[in-house]
């Protein structure tokens, strides 16, 4: 679900930018300096792949077809840094050349597909070592992450969200994630029977907690925003239907009256942030605890190490 | 193809087309942020916007038909919104979801339709993008036709040896999938080695953009300045 332009209030926009770009310069950055020369022209070919393979479409009866997303199948192929990367190049493509998705925008965008999508879909591999349930799930999930990120952020902007609505758009991503679990699967099943050497199975590694504990985080967080995003928006629509005057306690003084910073965005952007604030001191509980409990397990040896 | 119509707009050599990228880039960075912003009520200043971008692809020589209807791709998405945003009765917000969502998906393309790809990568980086990501984003359009046209030819080569049975038929698309990826695996290695043979040693050779000269500052300062006009003037 690429959100486009002017969908998105202010804040949230220039947050999600805020956090998506120095996370993907720091992401491009190691990338750069870990990488072999050949993954330049490597990450920009499977880039394009993906946006080939997307043209590929899977039947799954009653006439409908749904096709690959792809965000899992390339953390399994190329490893998450890389893949981090090669989707912030697709969604930067998608929205500079196809208008699929906002420019401004395009740091909600990358947060919800190139960065938590793909954590999203890496992390069960990890956990699974590679196995099919691990590909399943992580494919899934990454879909179903990404997915759920964008309609909170919609929801936060004020998008009106009615309950049905949202039970069915929910009902929707559901059904796709459990599509693209099941592309995923077959696509990587024939990568492997074409060559075994394309997939970058993780190692069997003590980081299984640590792993276990970030995805618990990645599902929480997520799910969690979904509730938090529905009140915020509460407060704006009160005060609208109460046709209440804004009161002139406005964060962003304005010499231009009636700029669209008013006032009634400040209880709403204090209530948003402090939910932001929230989910991300959760996620960081639960990696500290994860970490700990990791740590404090003796390391098992690998074997031939 | 959608981006090759683009890309032919791009190429283009009116005075838009000739200014410097970064002013161009920046100018649309202020335009966006001025229709983002955008409050309820505000159909004049969304007239205007439409009238400043639809002046400047006029003076860009772009066929402003074909311009104003590729823009619409945003629509089916603001308008799955908008619906909903009306039926819950906030018309007012679905006009403008609809609005905005046009306007910024209009304001991008007339950015790509005056910026040849590989000027906007160059006025991207000069803005402190990061290369690795840029030099990516630059083999990944480079490829987007060369793969597209290779699935296309093999779903055409599955059809004729009689693909299409039901049952099969989802393994049978995993399959393409499949070859696709390893097909594009060994292509990227060709194209590394053949890099390599002329001398690829990390990053692109920067071909020398010309400086950014007054007149470009002038067409930022102006086309920037009658967005923030509009905008601080709207209701």
């Amino acid at each position: 679900m690429h959100i486009p332009d002017g969908f998105l209030k202010f804040p949230v926009w220039a947050a999600m930018d805020a956090v998506a770009i120095p996370v993907v310069g720091v992401v491009a950055w190691r990338a750069q300096r870990d990488f072999q020369d050949n993954r330049i022209p490597l990450m920009g070919v499977m880039g394009a792949f993906i946006f080939a393979a997307q043209m590929i479409n899977f039947p799954v009866g009653s006439g409908t077809s749904g096709h690959l997303v792809g965000a899992a199948l390339l953390s399994f192929t190329l490893g998450p840094a890389a893949a981090a990367i090669v989707m912030t190049a697709i969604l930067a493509i998608q929205a500079l050349v196809f208008q699929d998705g906002g420019v401004l925008a395009l740091g909600a965008n990358i947060f919800n597909m190139a960065l938590a999508g793909v954590a999203a879909g890496y992390l069960p591999w990890l956990l699974f070592g590679g196995r099919r349930a691990g590909i399943f799930l992580g494919a899934a999930l990454s879909l179903l992450v990404s997915a759920f990120l964008a309609l909170a952020e919609l929801m936060i902007s004020g998008v009106p969200m009615p309950g049905p609505v949202l039970a069915v758009s929910v009902g929707l991503f559901l059904v796709s994630a459990v599509m693209e679990g099941a592309i995923t699967l077959v696509v990587v099943q024939a990568i492997e029977r074409i060559q075994p050497g394309f997939l970058r199975r993780p190692a069997a590694s003590h980081r299984k907690i640590l792993a276990f504990g970030a995805l618990a985080a990645t599902v929480f967080a997520t799910t969690t925003a979904i509730f938090v995003s529905q009140t915020p928006d509460g407060i704006e629509s009160v005060l609208r239907r109460a046709g209440l005057p804004a009161p002139s306690i406005g964060w962003f003084h304005s010499p231009v009256a009636d700029y669209q910073l008013d006032s009634a965005m400040a209880p709403w952007l204090s209530r948003s942030l402090a939910g932001l604030a929230g989910l991300v001191i959760v996620y960081v509980v639960c990696l500290v605890i994860a970490r700990m409990i990791a740590a404090s397990r003796p390391v098992p040896r690998r074997e031939g190490a | 193809m959608r981006h090759a119509r683009v890309e032919r707009w791009s190429r283009g050599n009116s005075s838009i087309h000739r200014y410097h990228p970064v002013a161009r880039i920046l100018a649309t960075g202020v335009l966006l942020v001025t229709i983002a912003t955008l409050g309820p009520g505000s159909s004049t200043a969304c007239a205007l916007y439409f009238a400043l971008l639809a002046g400047t692809a006029l003076l860009a020589s772009l066929p402003l038909l074909e311009l104003l209807v590729s823009a619409t791709v945003v629509l089916p998405f603001a308008l799955c919104f908008a619906v909903i945003s009306a039926l819950s009765g906030d018309s007012e917000q679905a006009a403008m979801l609809l609005a905005r969502g046009y306007l910024s998906a209009l304001a991008a393309l007339l950015l790509m339709a005056t910026t040849p790809l590989p000027s906007l990568l160059a006025g991207l980086e000069t803005l402190r993008v990061p290369r690795f990501l840029l030099l990516v984003m630059q083999f990944l359009y480079r490829y987007l036709i060369v793969l597209a046209g290779e699935a296309g030819t093999m779903r055409d080569a599955a059809k004729s040896r009689g693909g299409g049975a039901r049952s099969i038929e989802f393994r049978q698309a995993a399959g393409t999938a499949g070859v696709l990826f390893a097909r594009s695996f060994a292509r990227a290695e060709a194209i590394h080695r053949a890099m390599l043979s002329r001398g690829f040693s990390g990053h692109m050779p920067a071909s020398k953009g010309r400086p950014f000269a007054s007149s470009d500052g002038a067409f930022l300062l102006l086309a920037a300045g009658t967005a923030i006009i509009i905008r601080v003037n709207a209701a």
